[in-house]
């Protein structure tokens, strides 16, 4: 480069470290820093996934994820997250607007509750099924001598999984509904409608935006869920593993190929959510604005 | 509940008639203007009262303003008669039919919002029309007759050809029109407003008060707004109901308001006064060198003294001159404002025309001053 062209609106474009900004080294210590540690601790694993996946080609990859056990398991995650997402997606919506909407008494412990799965760890979750419905916890004679299997079977990873995924929808729509207030809703029924059409024509369309990034994340939960799942599936090849837990027993089986390539699936599909949450996001702003 | 033939028949709105056949109301068909009794009212948020004991009656056809501080109660009672609340006892009459618990929905009310509560995902056209989208099948006007009553209420509230916008893409004085609109579509037998001019800069307030009582002349319509602005509610207002504390102290025309205030509250929130404590005896208020005459009241007291109504007096020979010290003079428009100093150390403002301000001392020097009219309330 012998000849810089000057740029047209800033003739002389030396940084300059103007009011309100911070000196250029900081900026340039906070960026390298964010980058080094994003490109250690999430890019580089991510790109082993897909490298080790590949080592030996895209053959092999491919038949790991073709294989029976791989595609049974797929299935079941997607079975499960198609029944826990739309659940909670009610749970979420029907919470956030009591708590938002409304006052009542033990208001803030319902609150409470729909945060406890989050701070909850995910192995007492499934614990917790286990000693409920377990054969040797409350309701397992019962469910034994009619023939119903809950734990060691589908019921029970859904029942983990909702457990989990719970509060993704309701945190998300209760701070936006908590802002929006109940004016609208309140000038909608002043003017004759009824509580239904109110929240189908007002309160819906505000949070809509709001619902679909919880239910986005509610999805990336429930496919990746592990611990949980774990206690409760009984890893039953073909039959109870879902896609985390058919990584984990391909990886202690020393296919580490296939472990990889299937974990590669998972990440894809995370990919693909992260894409539509940036869509998401691009799309938000002026769809949802709360100046009004 | 269309507009009965002889009855004046708002000028933008021919093209609304007999449009609501049918709507679910309690008392019967005329669309007379209605009359609201509101009768011993209580209400109170958790150990606050926000409404003790609250009696009201609302004309026909008749601008009310509820004036109030904050915390008077003003918008707890209007959310009442509103329906969006329910009291704790006393009633509520509409025409004589109770609807104390009836639902919002079954009272015919249009409200305005404070912050106006447009629904924002959807167009200004939308928004005024969303009362007549939501009526049952049978009751609902036909598409046409919606679209054709939008377009004679936007042009009610001078917003022609802002249909199509979103609440986000008009000013605030434009948001508040299209509130009104939305509030006025539904035909509603009361039109009740919370602060309508709260969130607006002066020039737009200003235009938009005029605006509001040109739209009350055109649709009759019975119509209660709060606000805490003692100059819109003279302004606005057929009458104003000063409320305090939950209560009601005075309700009356401006002028009765303003001249006869019925209680030291009164005379103390509504228009400027200065305020001396003291004490009457024998029907003279006196507190330190200023007297008044206060007939009817015995003991300590409390008086108010209107700035216009002080005089510059001649010397210290005029009976009941009180002596003061000038602290400064602003030319304000058609008047001149000056603050005084008196003797003991009060203050006192007062308002002079052009012609009488030239006979005042520089700042600084003495003058006398004379009280001869002021409100004079017993204390305790």
């Amino acid at each position: 480069m012998t000849a810089v062209a000057p740029s047209r609106s800033h003739p002389r474009s030396r940084p300059r470290a103007s009011a309100g900004t911070d000196p250029l080294w900081i900026r340039v210590l906070a960026l390298t820093a964010v980058i080094g540690f994003l490109g250690g601790m999430i890019l580089l694993p991510l790109a082993t996934v897909f490298v080790e996946a590949l080592s030996r080609g895209l053959q092999p990859a491919w038949e790991a994820i073709r294989e029976h056990d791989a595609l049974a398991a797929l299935q079941l995650t997607l079975v499960i997250a198609a029944i826990a997402v739309p659940f909670n997606a009610l749970f979420g919506i029907s919470a956030s607007w009591a708590v938002a909407k409304h006052d009542f008494p033990g208001k803030s412990l319902l609150v409470s509750l729909i945060d406890l799965p989050f701070s909850v760890s995910p192995v007492v979750a499934g614990l917790i099924y286990v000693l409920v419905f377990g054969l040797q916890g409350w309701f397992g004679p019962w469910l034994q001598a009619h023939g119903i299997s809950i734990i060691f079977a589908v019921p029970g990873i859904v029942l983990a999984t909702v457990f989990v995924t719970f509060p993704f929808v309701a945190r998300e729509l209760i701070p936006l509904m908590e802002a929006q207030g109940t004016d609208e809703e309140e000038a909608a029924v002043s003017m004759g409608a009824s509580g239904l059409m109110t929240f189908l024509r007002v309160t819906a369309p505000n949070i809509r935006w709001g619902l679909a990034y919880g239910i986005l994340l509610c999805n990336a939960r429930a496919m990746g869920e592990f611990g949980a799942v774990s206690v409760v599936s009984g890893h039953i090849r073909g039959r109870t593993d879902t896609l985390p837990l058919h990584v984990e027993i391909l990886y202690n089986e020393y296919d580490f190929v296939g472990a990889f390539a299937v974990a590669g699936l998972l990440c894809l599909m995370a990919l693909v959510t992260l894409a539509l949450k940036t869509l998401l996001e691009i799309a938000r702003p002026e769809l949802d604005s709360h100046g009004v | 509940m269309a507009y009965e033939p002889g009855e004046p028949t708002p000028a933008g709105l021919s093209e609304g008639r007999n449009l609501s056949p049918g709507r679910p109301s309690l008392p019967s068909v005329p669309r007379a203007p209605l009359a609201i009794r509101v009768e011993g009212v209580r209400k109170s948020f958790g150990r606050y009262p926000a409404l003790d004991d609250v009696s009201l009656d609302v004309r026909p056809g008749e601008l009310l303003a509820l004036l109030g501080p904050s915390g008077s109660g003003k918008t707890t009672l209007l959310r009442l008669i509103a329906g969006l609340d329910f009291p704790e006892a006393g009633d509520i009459l509409f025409d004589g039919a109770d609807v104390t618990f009836a639902a919002a929905a079954q009272r015919g009310v249009g409200f305005v919002f404070q912050q106006y509560a447009l629904f924002r995902h959807m167009t200004v056209a939308q928004n005024i029309s969303f009362g007549l989208d939501v009526r049952k099948r049978g009751s609902r006007p036909s598409a046409a007759d919606r679209k054709a009553r939008v377009e004679a209420l936007l042009k009610l509230v001078e917003l022609e050809g802002l249909g199509h916008r979103r609440p986000a893409q008009l000013s605030g004085g434009q948001r508040q029109r299209v509130a009104l609109a939305r509030a006025l579509a539904v035909e509603p037998r009361v039109l009740l407003l919370d602060e309508p001019f709260g969130a607006l800069d002066a020039t737009v307030r200003k235009s938009l008060r005029r605006e509001l009582r040109r739209i009350h002349a055109a649709t009759g319509v019975t119509t209660l707004f709060v606000t805490h602005d003692q100059d819109e509610a003279l302004e606005l207002a057929d009458r104003v109901a000063v409320l305090n504390r939950g209560r009601i102290e005075q309700v009356g025309t401006p002028s009765e308001v303003y001249a006869a205030p019925a209680s030291a509250f009164v005379a103390g929130f509504v228009g400027e006064a200065n305020r001396f404590e003291g004490t009457v005896a024998d029907g003279l208020f006196r507190s330190g060198a200023v007297r008044l005459p206060a007939p009817g009241v015995e003991g300590p007291a409390v008086a108010f003294v209107r700035p216009h109504t002080v005089r510059l007096a001649a010397g210290p020979g005029q009976p009941d001159a009180v002596a003061a010290t000038l602290s400064r003079q602003v030319a304000n428009g058609p008047v001149t404002r000056c603050e005084a100093r008196l003797a003991d150390g009060r203050d006192v403002e007062f308002v002079l025309d052009h012609a009488a301000a030239e006979a005042l001392p520089p700042p600084g020097n003495a003058l006398w001053l004379t009280f001869a009219v002021g409100h004079v309330f017993a204390v305790g």
